[in-house]
């Protein structure tokens, strides 16, 4: 397993999941409006939260996506990466399990934009695998 | 042991950096005028077609608008967009202006129009049924929204204003 710990693959993978977290927040960060009618349509936050989650989630993805992409404190940003995705995941399988299928709000911000939330949750597991690597599996530090 | 500990140390540093940047930067953002939301949700109820809006198409929209007198069409898109062409006499109205350009003197001119017409970018039309919810909320008739947008009025070949030659 020692390639997992690879240096150029760690700024490879922080690259790409990196720049899918800045893609997938932008629409969001713009105009997080339609972002609270998706969460809504979740069915599992209560009105309350529902706003703030809208107001700050977006910024977490994209200081992620910037930290992750750059590598400056990669290993936190895979960390909340890894806490989110298995968040969405969660979220979307227990959508699945309750036959809902849900504007995913990942990569677009349009709440007519259902999807089978199966699918949907399975797209989530290989960016939750990379983060995963890049969390657990630090890159080796250089011996002098 | 030790090292360990410290790395993990190192970790939780770093996660707590990202939420303190996140907590400042989207406070901040909440706090420009013209895009803050409330910080505690009231609950959402999604636009409903026939209650909160009527989704009509551009051939029926054009009638609308060329026959009655009274017909004001909002444009959701932005300025460049709007810039480089629109449905003749549109008005520019981004959702995310609704706050501060759906004064009382807004609504009661909205009132008198013969009908309201909102158009948007694109086929989705999220934006534009938010538009025409906040629009029903202010106790304005339901709005008429363009099936398809602006690309649905061009391809209709039906007139367009300001449009670069």
């Amino acid at each position: 397993m020692s390639f997992l710990r690879n240096r150029w693959l760690h700024r490879l993978l922080g690259l790409a999941l990196g720049a899918l977290f800045v893609y997938a927040a932008w629409d969001k960060v713009r105009d997080p409006r339609p972002l609270i009618a998706i969460i809504w349509g979740y069915k599992l936050v209560p009105p309350g939260p529902t706003n703030l989650i809208a107001l700050y989630m977006p910024w977490l993805e994209l200081i992620i996506g910037a930290c992750l992409a750059t590598g400056f404190l990669r290993r936190g940003a895979a960390l909340w990466a890894t806490a989110l995705l298995t968040g969405f995941t969660g979220a979307l399988l227990i959508n699945a399990i309750r036959g809902i299928n849900v504007a995913c709000g990942c990569f677009s911000t349009s709440s007519t934009d259902v999807q089978n939330a199966w699918f949907l949750a399975l797209r989530d597991l290989p960016m939750l695998l990379v983060a995963v690597i890049l969390l657990a599996f630090p890159p080796k530090q250089k011996t002098v | 042991m030790l090292p360990s500990l410290a790395v993990e140390r190192r970790l939780f540093r770093e996660a707590a950096i990202i939420v303190a940047a996140t907590l400042l930067v989207g406070t901040a953002a909440n706090l420009i005028p013209g895009r803050r939301l409330p910080w505690w949700g009231q609950g959402f109820v999604a636009p409903t077609q026939g209650t909160d809006f009527n989704l009509i198409d551009p051939i029926a929209a054009e009638m609308l608008r060329s026959t009655l007198p009274g017909v004001r069409v909002l444009d959701t898109r932005g300025e460049a967009e709007m810039a480089a062409g629109h449905i003749p006499g549109a008005e520019s109205f981004p959702y995310q202006d609704a706050g501060t350009l759906l004064t009382a003197e807004a609504i009661a001119s909205l009132g008198t129009a013969d009908a309201v017409i909102i158009v948007g970018a694109s086929e989705e039309s999220d934006i534009e049924q938010l538009l025409a919810q906040e629009l029903r909320l202010r106790g304005l008739a339901p709005p008429h929204i363009v099936l398809g947008g602006m690309p649905a009025w061009r391809a209709s070949g039906l007139p367009v204003e300001g449009a670069q030659p």
